[in-house]
């Protein structure tokens, strides 16, 4: 038991010594070089020729595709395997992301290889996506595309019906309209193509921003503010200036007052795609997003079918000054410096992220290419012969244009975390549930806050792995000492020792998987709880203060613990009354039965993303089916649900925004954990099951009712189960996930930090500040609180009857 | 009811009105039956409706043209029903859905085995033993699942890393032959404390061992916790989505649930595909679940033996 757990912890120690140089593997030898990206099915196909083609013209080297196709945990992934060092050759990476690997040595600087590559020049791909990827002179990442958020994507026959002429780029926007300059001014087209119903509500909206962040984020830019001082290394965070208060309340204008933007609530609506369903099916007039939308906006609608509209892009309005700028994404391939063979790495890589790769992506109409002479090509600008169905969008040659204008933003690993603070405040303006200035400014108060204290400078001692060792070494000893020792006085008799022995046999499987595979981690958590470390560089020893900083410092803590036990002490008891009385119900000799149960275990298979939109389009504000039945005039005029709704959410004149409001978010993640009663209904239909028919008899014929039926010989049989159901349910609501980051989108804890379960702030500080001994702290404060918890409910369980307990 | 007898002894009118009144009841209590199997059944269809909407929505969107998706309502039934998507989601080479089917069923048979054997022997040790130390081991092994797994997975990932084990099916298969998990060792020990003792006892008078009463006496009767337990480490490890994509590297090892993923990667979302790929990988577990129900309602616990 003791040498699984401590090798464990003694094989990180190892790893912690410098490593001997490895000798380079001869030229002649097969070289296999991994590579790692996170995209789909689509750009799949298009990456999988291009590397058949490198394989053929480059016989010896074979490469091996490995595609993490989700975007967060694929960065998750990454650290994992680094940490482990069997992390791939080359892999995907964006700006987002390389530099909490770069700053620790994962990543290889290109530019010694750049300069002894004849021909390279890394003048031919653009500047501004080269230097978002440059950290301190250094370039870590080779671009393979850039994508400008400055598009708007437009409908030809909204512009011809309203003859306004199409916009050509010259356009500006101001605060306020300026009708003098009619199509040159980007509100007064947005007002001229917002068409209203006869009840006053929009029926086709003049513009829509793919979420109302980039949106607000696009005109902030534009008007030249900032949300942080100093993207590489900010201090100070920048979001109560009266400038950045004026620009959302400019948003909350044009969405909420003159809807000539959809709000917050509209979007989410539609199907979890968002923005550009609703531009494909003609509902907005301009829409703007980056190019990534052509490949699926051409599915929606194909030339020649009755749904298909002309349409085109267009650069996005500079501020009334002429300031132009806009958000961007983009990435590139890096090279893992664990790589084995650096230079086939690097070839591989110039070929991916070069004009070969590229051409490729961008016939496909997949990615802007970052080499800007690709970029000009017909490849990627229609020309006479490229196919009809990619002629769309004509005037490509504006992503070209936009390129000089984009913005990356912070890219401190750091700054995920204090964007979320900020994030959880800006929910709720975009909803109308608070003032911008009064949420701006305790967004910023909070932001400086936390970020203040993760900036504090701190020196720490190394952590000393040899005591480390030995406290995982007292650990165990101490563990065993609790079991045995106060049951050493014990005599057994020749049959109790026989038991005994026999029992060890029984449970020789579990304990032995313990002590190989579940004990050392577990340790090697605790004694992660001590240190701050993020697994790649040296572990420093940090005492208990990451346990003093989550209950003291950082103010998400108690928040979350709050959300957290608030749902579990909701959900779960919730929950197991549900799977209590469907299993009665599914326990009935009623006609049907087995079908019943399996449609009641559906949920429970069911794809997570189905349960989503099913979530989405119960619970959306527009004509949902909860609104629906709240509001409909019977309910509502009998019963004032809608109105009590209404009430309690805060937003008295408006339906309920049961996702986006955060009164009732909890509500509705409460109701989505309903779905999965279906195996807490399956152990008690069990339990119910295993209930001998002549208990029932028996006690009919001596005239006990149903209900003394119930309680008589149903419940008392049935608690065995009922207390697994209560133990695990509890266990596992406090551990709640999936069914939060599904609706948050991966995005911290919605509105107001609602819905921020204990989990989401454990996984943020894991895998997005790269915390690892933090996050190990809080799972410690989380396993200590589950524990006490479970202990209550085992010492509480004298209610649980049990036909053969062994005292 | 010891007045009752007495009655019928006594008085023969008193009997024939008792009669009548039985009667009487029983009519009123076959009428109350069936009312109130129509009101359960009411009940249990409204609630199947409710429960029966991921599917619904499932099929629909697998029905449609992504035109038809993007531009009508989800819940409308697709104008021209497409079966296209299946069959481009069971052909595409980049997702060897049959390959994927493949590796998916091995790990899944090979651990729910090990969960199953595994789980029950640990479970009758707790259920049913007295030994050293028996109620602290039993919350340490409660306690194991109160760990966030996140931060043991890069330890437990290193672990692998070590046993050579990384892009092989073993991370998902081995730990499940030693314990099968906590979850599962608790649902069978709750099980098997309900199963009366006077069999075995008289097993052990007879000089039966453990190992004889394990096999010959409890598992015989535990079918639907059995069942019940298969069927829950299947579904676990179909749907798995972290455990391949952290242990599994290589194209020709993936599972059908990070197949399907590719359907909804970042900017290349295709609901169309994804939704079909959802339908089909939900259908075996589906089939299982209807077969399965026979062994664990069968409840034969312990109306078998008293």
């Amino acid at each position: 038991m003791l040498i699984g757990s401590i090798g464990l912890v003694a094989s990180f120690a190892l790893a912690q010594s410098p490593s001997l140089p490895t000798s380079a593997p001869a030229a002649q030898e097969p070289i296999q070089l991994r590579f790692s990206v996170w995209d789909g099915d689509e750009s799949l196909k298009v990456i999988r020729k291009i590397i058949q083609r490198y394989e053929s013209e480059n016989p010896g080297v074979t490469i091996k595709l490995e595609n993490i196709p989700d975007y967060n945990v694929y960065h998750q992934k990454m650290l994992v395997e680094y940490a482990a060092n069997t992390a791939p050759d080359v892999a995907m990476m964006d700006q987002s992301h390389f530099q909490a690997l770069a700053t620790r040595g994962a990543l290889v600087p290109l530019n010694d290889l750049m300069k002894s590559t004849p021909g390279f020049d890394i003048g031919d791909y653009y500047k501004p996506i080269v230097d978002a990827h440059t950290l301190d002179g250094k370039l870590y990442v080779l671009p393979r595309d850039i994508a400008p958020q400055g598009l708007i994507y437009y409908n030809k026959k909204e512009f011809d019906a309203a003859h306004i002429p199409y916009p050509d780029g010259s356009w500006t926007w101001d605060f306020t309209e300026r009708p003098e300059l009619k199509e040159k001014d980007f509100l007064w087209v947005m007002h001229h193509l917002t068409k209203f119903g006869k009840d006053g509500k929009p029926t086709q909206y003049g513009f829509l921003p793919s979420l109302p962040a980039v949106g607000v984020d696009t005109f902030m830019w534009s008007y030249g503010l900032r949300p942080e001082n100093n993207d590489p290394h900010p201090t100070k965070v920048t979001y109560d200036t009266p400038d950045m208060i004026k620009v959302y309340n400019f948003y909350c204008d044009l969405s909420l007052k003159k809807k000539w933007i959809p709000s917050n609530s509209e979007v989410t609506n539609v199907m979890q795609q968002g923005a550009e369903t609703i531009f494909a099916s003609g509902e907005t007039a301009m829409f703007q997003s980056g190019i990534w939308e052509v490949p699926q906006i051409r599915k929606d609608m194909k030339p020649g079918s009755k749904e298909f509209f002309d349409w085109d892009i267009a650069m996005y309005p500079a501020y009334a000054n002429g300031h132009r700028a806009f958000p961007t994404g983009g990435s590139g391939y890096a090279i893992f410096s664990s790589t084995k063979n650096r230079d086939a790495a690097w070839k591989f890589t110039r070929y991916m992220a070069g004009p070969v790769g590229m051409e490729a992506m961008a016939r496909a109409g997949i990615a802007q290419p970052a080499i800007r002479k690709v970029a000009l090509s017909d490849a990627w600008i229609p020309g006479p012969n490229t196919p009809l169905e990619q002629q769309w969008p004509h005037s490509r040659i504006v992503t070209d244009q936009a390129v000089p204008f984009v913005q990356f933003g912070a890219t401190a690993e750091y700054w995920p975390e204090i964007q979320g603070i900020i994030d959880a405040r800006r929910d709720s303006i975009y909803n109308g549930l608070i003032a911008p200035d009064k949420a701006l400014k305790l967004a910023n108060e909070e932001g400086q806050n936390r970020l203040d204290s993760l900036l504090k400078e701190e020196t720490l001692p190394p952590f000393n792995w040899t005591n480390g060792i030995a406290v995982g070494v007292a650990l165990v000893a101490a563990l065993l000492f609790v079991i045995y020792w106060p049951e050493r006085g014990l005599r057994y008799t020749n049959r109790e020792r026989r038991e005994n022995a026999a029992a060890y046999k029984f449970l020789s499987p579990w304990l032995i998987g313990l002590a190989v595979f579940t004990l050392g981690p577990m340790i090697m958590s605790l004694l992660m709880s001590v240190m701050n470390w993020d697994m790649i560089g040296q572990a420093k020893f940090r005492g208990l203060h990451n346990y003093t900083e989550a209950m003291g410092e950082d103010p998400r803590f108690w928040v979350s613990m709050r959300v957290t036990a608030l749902y579990t002490l909701v959900a779960t008891p919730l929950g197991i009354f549900v799977a209590f009385l469907l299993a009665l119900l599914l326990n009935q000799k009623v006609k049907g039965v087995p079908l019943f149960r399996a449609m009641f275990y559906v949920p429970s298979i069911a794809s997570t993303v189905a349960l989503t939109l099913v979530t989405r389009k119960i619970l959306s504000p527009e004509n949902g089916l909860m609104n629906s039945i709240l509001y409909s005039p019977f309910i509502n005029k009998t019963l004032h649900l809608g109105t009590i709704m209404s009430n309690y959410a805060g937003t008295p004149h408006d339906q309920v925004n049961w996702l986006g409001n955060e009164h009732t978010t909890m509500i509705s993640i409460i109701l989505l954990s309903l779905f999965g009663v279906g195996s807490s209904m399956i152990v008690l239909l069990a339990g119910l099951q295993g209930i001998p028919q002549f208990y029932y008899e028996a006690a009919t014929v001596d005239g006990a009712s149903a209900w003394h039926r119930l309680r008589n010989i149903t419940v008392p049989l049935l608690t065995p189960s009922i207390f697994f159901t209560m133990v695990t349910g509890f266990i596992g609501s406090f551990q709640v996930f999936t069914q939060v980051y599904i609706i948050t989108k991966g995005s911290g804890g919605g509105p107001n930090n609602s819905m921020l379960v204990y989990m989401i702030l454990l996984y943020d500080s894991a895998f997005q500040t790269l915390r690892m001994g933090y996050a190990a702290a809080l799972a410690w404060v989380l396993f200590a609180v589950i524990l006490g918890f479970t202990l209550i409910q085992f010492k509480a369980s004298k209610w649980v009857y049990y036909e053969a307990d062994v005292k | 009811m010891h007045s009752r007898n007495q009655v019928v002894v006594e008085d023969p009118t008193v009997v024939s009105q008792e009669h009548d009144r039985y009667k009487k009841a029983t009519r009123v209590a076959e009428l109350s039956a069936s009312a109130g199997r129509f009101v359960i059944w009411t009940l249990l269809v409204i609630g199947s409706i409710a429960f029966m909407m991921p599917l619904y929505l499932m099929m629909t969107m697998a029905l449609k043209t992504p035109g038809e998706i993007a531009r009508s309502s989800a819940w409308a039934w697709p104008q021209q029903v497409t079966w296209e998507n299946f069959h481009t989601v069971l052909t595409n080479p980049n997702a060897p859905f049959f390959l994927f089917f493949k590796n998916t069923a091995i790990i899944c048979t090979f651990s729910t085995a090990g969960v199953l054997v595994s789980s029950s022997l640990v479970a009758y040790a707790f259920a049913r033993l007295r030994f050293r130390g028996r109620d602290k081991l039993f919350i340490l092994l409660m306690s194991t699942m109160m760990l966030p797994g996140i931060v043991t997975m890069i330890p437990t990932y290193v672990l692998y890393k070590y046993l050579h084990w990384v892009d092989t099916f073993y991370p998902l298969i081995v730990p499940a032959w030693f314990g099968g998990g906590a979850f599962n060792i608790f649902l069978l020990r709750q099980f098997f404390m309900g199963v009366p003792r006077e069999l075995d006892e008289a097993a052990i008078l007879d000089g039966a061992s453990h190992s004889v009463i394990f096999w010959r006496i409890l598992m015989p009767v535990s079918g639907p916790a059995l069942a019940t337990v298969g069927i829950f480490a299947f579904i676990y490890n179909w749907r798995d989505f972290m455990g391949p994509l952290i242990y599994l590297n290589s194209p020709e090892k993936q599972t059908l649930e990070l197949g399907l993923r590719t359907y909804q990667a970042l900017q290349d979302e295709q609901w169309h595909l994804l939704m079909a790929g959802s339908v089909i990988v939900m259908i075996p577990l589906l089939t299982l679940f209807i077969l399965g129900q026979r062994y664990f309602v069968k409840g034969i616990v312990m109306s078998g033996l008293k």
